[in-house]
């Protein structure tokens, strides 16, 4: 079968599948030894889905089959151009580099992706965060200007995954991450473990209906506790941090439920509020897709000189400017 | 080989032409797009290392004098799924390597790929131009 002949299979295949809020009721999930639903495994939430819908997709909260097959038959053309044909590429520019990147294993197009056929994350007829209020909008623009031009000052000043210490995508929610969307989770008797291979975290969540932490205590992933509701796990995450790297929240609530709808996927639904932030709660969802294989230690804080090659760019970036000044 | 990749090519095209890519930092602050490279030398050490690896490798310039030059790669989760392993790189290893040099001018690059004598070629797996970090 043809490459080509693969992706149109794929996507007739796809065409019907709409993930629905119910998951299937002809399905029953294995259960672990003390008879919980069976989350267990290694998964990946990668996908092509923007979090917010596309301006130009207003009001359109699913493609059509016919529309999936077709972005996937140019994405193929794309690739197509850049790769199998070897087509030249210029040296120095970004098209030389990013032909290379199109081989890259884990490019979100490469690795398997868990197709649906909405048109963002956000569900609903909307599809985007809802506005800011006034405090949380002045908030974000005072913290903005503040950063403007200082991106590069010192460590401190750059951002928490360039500096090992957290990264958007373990959220909570969990959001796909650019590459490597790769998850792990292990259960026990009164626990679920969250892990993300990029870039080390793991969330234990406990299932045995202790209440969340104090109120003082904030961290970087929040406090999660979680219950089951039927097959679906649900999750509650409190006490998070206002430096967590989750969209400029200082109250955040999340509250996540993980269905798996047959043997090779996870339903995963959020909902986020935080009144002093958005005029109105917010929800996503997204499938999780069973993967092969294992996740790979990522000991971020290993030999991060990338850190201090950036902050050197920069001193001599400086340097260079003063001097053109000076010159004029 | 890729042979892990599951599902090749699949992807929406209307939307990844607006999804950025992103890495671990942003390109642009450390290496400097105009300043493409082709070195060829003998691998001295190899720290397979996280966030990202670093190959040491001595390349003779044209003058017969020999440089040490530090060449950033991916991390080793990424590496072994493009191929590599731990025996990949061994000290005395023939290499080229093609890149873009370190914005302070300075004997440090990331890699594109690196290519052995028996003509092989692995992809280096790391960043690019327009690479900006995380979503703010």
């Amino acid at each position: 079968m043809t490459r080509l002949a693969l992706i149109t299979a794929l996507a007739a295949t796809l065409a019907g599948l709409v993930l629905a809020q119910a998951p299937a009721k002809s399905w029953t999930p294995p259960r672990t030894p003390d008879g919980k639903p069976d989350l267990e495994g290694v998964w990946t939430n990668n996908t092509v889905t923007p979090l917010e819908r596309p301006k130009d997709l207003a009001g359109k909260e699913f493609y059509t089959g016919a529309e999936l097959a077709a972005g996937m038959k140019k994405e193929h053309e794309r690739l197509d151009q850049n790769v199998e044909e070897g087509r030249p590429t210029q040296p120095g520019t970004a098209d030389d580099v990013h032909y290379d990147f199109s081989e890259y294993g884990l490019d979100r197009a490469q690795t398997k992706l868990a197709w649906n056929r909405r048109t963002s994350i956000i569900v609903g007829t909307g599809g985007t965060i809802p506005p800011l209020t006034p405090e949380a909008a002045k908030r974000r623009a005072e913290r903005r200007a503040k950063a403007k031009g200082h991106q590069f000052d010192g460590p401190e000043s750059m951002s928490l995954s360039a500096r090992c210490i957290a990264r958007a995508n373990v959220g909570p929610p969990l959001l796909p991450a650019a590459y490597n969307s790769n998850l792990q989770i292990v259960q026990g008797a009164g626990y679920v473990v969250i892990e993300a291979e990029m870039i080390h975290d793991a969330r234990v969540i406990p299932t045995d209906g202790r209440p969340h932490i104090a109120k003082n205590i904030k961290q970087w992933m929040g406090d999660s506790v979680g219950h089951w509701e039927g097959n679906t796990l649900v999750i509650d995450t409190t006490n998070f941090t206002d430096l967590n790297p989750f969209e400029d929240a200082q109250n955040l609530h999340v509250v996540e439920r993980l269905t798996r709808v047959d043997p090779d996927t996870i339903l995963y639904q959020f909902t986020v509020e935080d009144p002093g932030m958005w005029t109105k709660p917010w929800s996503g969802e997204l499938p999780i897709s069973k993967i092969d294989g294992q996740l790979y230690e990522y000991a971020c804080h290993e030999a991060n000189y990338g850190l201090v090659n950036t902050l050197r760019g920069a001193r001599v970036a400086e340097e260079e400017a003063a001097k053109k000044k000076e010159g004029k | 080989m890729r042979t892990r990749v599951l599902v090749m090519l699949a992807g929406l095209g209307l939307l990844t032409a607006a999804v950025p890519v992103w890495a671990h930092h942003a390109f642009a602050a450390e290496f400097d797009q105009k300043k493409p490279l082709k070195l060829k030398g003998t691998v001295v050490r190899w720290e397979v290392t996280n966030p990202h690896s670093w190959i040491h490798m001595e390349v003779k310039g044209d003058d017969g004098q020999t440089v040490t030059w530090m060449i950033e790669g991916g991390s080793p989760n990424n590496l072994y799924r493009l191929g590599f392993t731990k025996d990949s790189l061994p000290p005395g290893a023939e290499i080229v390597v093609e890149g873009y040099q370190a914005k302070d001018g300075s004997n440090r690059a990331v890699g594109k790929n690196v290519t052995f004598t028996d003509g092989r070629r692995l992809f280096l797996g790391l960043q690019m131009p327009g690479a900006d970090g995380e979503r703010k």
